[in-house]
């Protein structure tokens, strides 16, 4: 080695450090060059460190706000009031066997690239759904009558089908029937009818979604634009919402309260209505003593729901009641059925009920199996799922005052999910199907049609119990279009539901949200409930379109 | 020569294990991708769909025997498959879209270590007892012993919340257009990669000038540096030809498996900051169960490793004699 070499490094790493610092001197006096004089709608994604350039509707990981701002449905569920909002299809008709149905698209909507939306958009949209992700297996054909009516006609009759159909996004004829592989297209520059459809300056970890020139609804987009930012957890999203960094806060937050809102009390809010599926304790009914609704039902009145909420749950959750429907279902449900104390927390009838059962205490005050053998279990919850970890502990130590011998067991997600699909697990704390009538909640928990035997894979009904009562209830239900007598089978099935008690339902899942008003008003709250505050659901459209900057 | 070949030999096994492991370990985790994702979109896919998605992600249940041999194959020609939580992205595009900013964030900070450990240890051990000798080295040990995460976390608290003065998150800020030619986006950049990058520094630091001043001190008792002294030559000159110049061998060592080690190295750095790179992703892709891409950034880690080993294998041959006869 020279002696030029080693001062050469000298040089090199001298310069280096020089520069570096020349660069932070620059960075000193470099404005903040993103804000102008229209801020946009700034969101977080939390589940997302990194943004694809994928706007295709039909992927299942298209880039956030595809179903939301770009892309619309012919109809929008609102699941906080039950209610239906008419989107692209301004009205729509049943036929009176229950075998067709008819769909009228509004006359004044137009694609971002200036093309009318016609029937044919509707039809091609279905094509490729059932091409690329198939579903609707009920559907039969789907016909443009004439350029703005669409009807679908079924292989049975299936009332669901409404909100199924209904919610389903509309892609353009013109772009997608040229698509030759819809299911590995990226759609880099999506055409849509949906309020932002621009898409602007996509970098990795942002992107700006700026208002389509050709919007129908053009007087409500008051708000100049969405930049989405990315993030791989909770905690960077979180840390944004809490700086104040970002409008809109879709992502779970402990202790919220504090946190977030306790910052800026005037302007910061938040509100998690109960409407996402029903968090339950399942029990895999495969197994005994889960298998005897006996048992089920005496250990759903020794858990503390109250406590699996306030403390558990931070108090972000209301318990369920003996429906186990959510809060957006309140008129669905049976009067009578909400009378049972199933769900109601109490000692000393459920130790009556496990007396009577055949679970008697031993000497020791531990109960075991009518058949003598050793009763005990594990409750399994995956180990990132903080909150729910400690409602399996609240339940864990709701058993011991009965006698009862539970530990809990956090593996990782993915472990306790597929001893859910295989039915290895004894028990666990999970979700629920929901969609918008109870009809999907009650399919899942209770149809024969979706209980697989153990060891094949399934997606639902984890607890494999079926009911052939409730299973031709549940299709009389489907068979009919008239609200009233689907509330009435409803009620049957209710009954059904209580009596063999599949699941131990806990509570409804509460949809996240948080917001702050500094810079745009017009949020739902719980007073005016035109949607829920998610960033990922359909109603989102319909906040997307009630914002507007502050003045 | 033959040590050469030697070396080479044993990288070419130790390359063929890791791709092995990298095949077997994602395949021992339990659970599938599609039923992940199921699982968090609050159970909105329906069975068909599932198993759509499991075709159209190309998820075999073939035996693993054909599985790896195709594996292997695979491997060999570069084709890494297409990222299930990023369908239809290549895994090579994706991690290609990262991999510099895991690169300038690690390559960044490393030097950093490098040249401020070296130059402190030096210096504390030439002046051995004074006060740089008696502050730094058990201050930077006790920096380098806190929980890495807990140090960036606290450093995000305080100089990114509390005081405001670096970006919280991200490369470059939002919004603002990726102009590698322009000083202001260069700027950005920078000013985003203060924080990160000085955590690195703070807790390596202490491990690079604590191995840097131990071996000089060994250095200092050598005969040639009490030669020169006795010569009348120049302190400066001695610290820096005679002692740090033979002190630096284990340095050069721990600086070429840093270097490997840079392209997987800063992923919980990647995280704190939501800063971009492969090792975000790879948490992001074990989140999702995506065997491709998971595979695919380990044989990145992995191939970087054993290339950056054998680059100093042969330096060192160069740089000592003693291994050339061994």
């Amino acid at each position: 080695m020279s002696p030029i070499s080693l001062s050469r490094r000298q040089a090199l790493a001298g310069g280096m450090i020089g520069s570096v610092t020349a660069l932070l001197a620059l960075a000193g006096c470099s404005t903040d060059s993103a804000e102008g004089s229209g801020r946009l709608l700034t969101i977080p994604r939390e589940d997302m460190g990194t943004f694809t350039r994928n706007f295709n509707p039909f992927s299942p990981n298209s880039a956030p706000m595809t179903a939301q701002a770009v892309y619309e449905p012919m109809l929008i569920f609102n699941a906080v009031r039950g209610d239906t909002v008419p989107w692209l299809a301004e009205s729509w008709e049943v036929a009176d066997d229950g075998m067709s149905m008819t769909f009228h698209l509004r006359e004044d909507v137009t694609w971002s690239d200036g093309n009318p939306l016609v029937a044919q958009d509707v039809v091609t949209t279905f094509d490729v759904q059932l091409k690329t992700l198939g579903g609707y297996d009920y559907l039969d054909t789907v016909s443009a009558e004439d350029d703005h009516t669409v009807v679908f006609t079924f292989s049975r009759a299936y009332s669901v089908a409404l909100y199924e159909l209904g919610q389903q996004l509309v892609t353009p004829d013109h772009v997608w029937s040229k698509i030759a592989d819809p299911a590995k297209d990226t759609n880099e520059n999506p055409v849509g009818t949906g309020p932002f459809t621009e898409i602007a300056n996509f970098q990795a970890q942002s992107f700006d979604l700026m208002p389509n020139p050709n919007y129908w609804q053009k007087d409500k987009v008051k708000i100049p634009g969405i930049r989405m930012l990315a993030f791989a957890g909770n905690d960077g999203a979180n840390l944004a919402a809490i700086n104040g960094d970002v409008d809109w806060a879709p992502q779970y937050m402990a202790d919220i309260q504090t946190a977030y809102v306790d910052k800026d009390s005037e302007h910061r809010h938040y509100w998690f209505p109960g409407i996402g599926s029903t968090i339950q304790w399942t029990l895999n009914t495969t197994k005994a003593p889960f298998n005897d609704p006996a048992f089920r039902k005496a250990v759903s009145q020794a858990v503390d729901r109250e406590a699996v909420c306030l403390t558990g749950m931070s108090g972000y959750a209301d318990p369920v009641d003996t429906t186990g429907m959510g809060e957006g279902f309140d008129e669905w449900k049976d009067p009578e059925v909400l009378e049972s104390p199933l769900c109601t927390y109490d000692v000393s009838a459920a130790e009556k009920a496990l007396d009577d059962a055949g679970y008697t205490k031993g000497p020791d005050g531990r109960r075991s199996n009518p058949d003598g053998s050793e009763l005990s279990f594990s409750i399994s919850v995956g180990s990132t799922s903080s909150d729910w970890l400690s409602v399996a502990q609240i339940i864990v130590q709701n058993l011991a005052d009965v006698g009862i011998t539970a530990t809990v067991d956090s593996p990782d997600w993915s472990e306790v999910t597929s001893s859910l699909e295989n039915g290895s697990f004894d028990t666990a704390v999970c979700w629920s199907s929901v969609g918008a009538t109870p009809y999907t909640y009650y399919q899942s928990a209770m149809s024969v049609d979706k209980v697989k035997p153990v060891g094949e894979q399934t997606f639902e009904n984890y607890h494999r119990l079926g009911d052939q009562e409730a299973t031709a209830l549940l299709a009389e239900f489907a068979a009919t279009f008239d609200e009233a007598e689907q509330k009435e089978i409803c009620k049957q099935i209710q009954a059904r539901f209580l009596e063999i008690w599949p699941v131990i339902p806990l509570f409804p899942g509460p949809e996240w949200g948080a917001y702050t008003d500094i810079n745009f008003t017009g949020w739902p709250t719980e007073e005016d409930a035109y949607a829920s505050l998610s960033t990922r659901s359909t109603t989102t459209v319909l906040i997307l379109t009630s914002l507007e900057p502050r003045a | 020569m033959s040590y050469v070949l030697k070396r080479l030999g044993f990288y070419l096994l130790a390359f063929w294990a890791s791709i092995t492991l990298n095949f077997l370990l994602p395949r021992l985790m339990p659970g599938d991708p599609v039923s992940r994702m199921f699982a968090k979109g609050g159970a909105k896919l329906t069975e068909e769909q599932a198993l759509q998605l499991q075709q159209l992600f190309g998820l075999d249940n073939r035996p693993m025997w054909q599985q790896y041999i195709s594996y292997i194959k695979s491997m060999l020609t570069g084709d890494m498959g297409v990222s299930i939580s990023r369908f239809p992205s290549p895994v090579s595009e994706v991690i290609g879209s990262q991999i510099g900013w895991t690169i300038l964030l690690g390559a960044v900070a490393l030097l950093i270590a490098v040249l401020l450990g070296n130059l402190l240890g030096i210096i504390a051990a030439w002046y051995r007892g004074g006060f740089i000798d008696s502050v730094f080295p058990p201050l930077l040990v006790f920096l380098g012993s806190f929980p890495y995460f807990w140090l960036a976390m606290a450093g995000l608290y305080v100089f990114g919340t509390g005081l405001g003065w670096f970006p919280l998150r991200h490369a470059f800020t939002a919004g603002i257009v990726a102009d590698w030619a322009s000083p202001a986006f260069l700027a950005d950049v920078a000013y985003h990669l203060v924080l990160p990058a000085s955590t690195i520094v703070l807790v390596s630091l202490g491990g690079w000038a604590l191995g840097m001043r131990n071996t000089m001190i060994s250095t200092n008792s050598e005969d040639y540096i009490v030669m020169a002294e006795a010569k009348g030559l120049k302190r400066s000159r001695i610290m820096l030809r005679y002692a740090a110049r033979n002190a630096m061998l284990p340095s050069v060592t721990s600086f070429g498996m840093s270097l490997g080690f840079i392209v997987g190295g800063s992923m919980l750095t990647e995280v704190v900051f939501a800063y971009p790179g492969v090792g975000y992703q790879l948490l992001s892709a074990v989140n999702a169960l995506d065997y491709p891409l998971m595979q695919g950034i380990f044989f990145t880690i992995t191939a970087a490793v054993l290339a950056a080993n054998f680059l100093v294998d042969i330096v060192y041959v160069r740089l000592d004699p003693r291994v050339r006869t061994a």
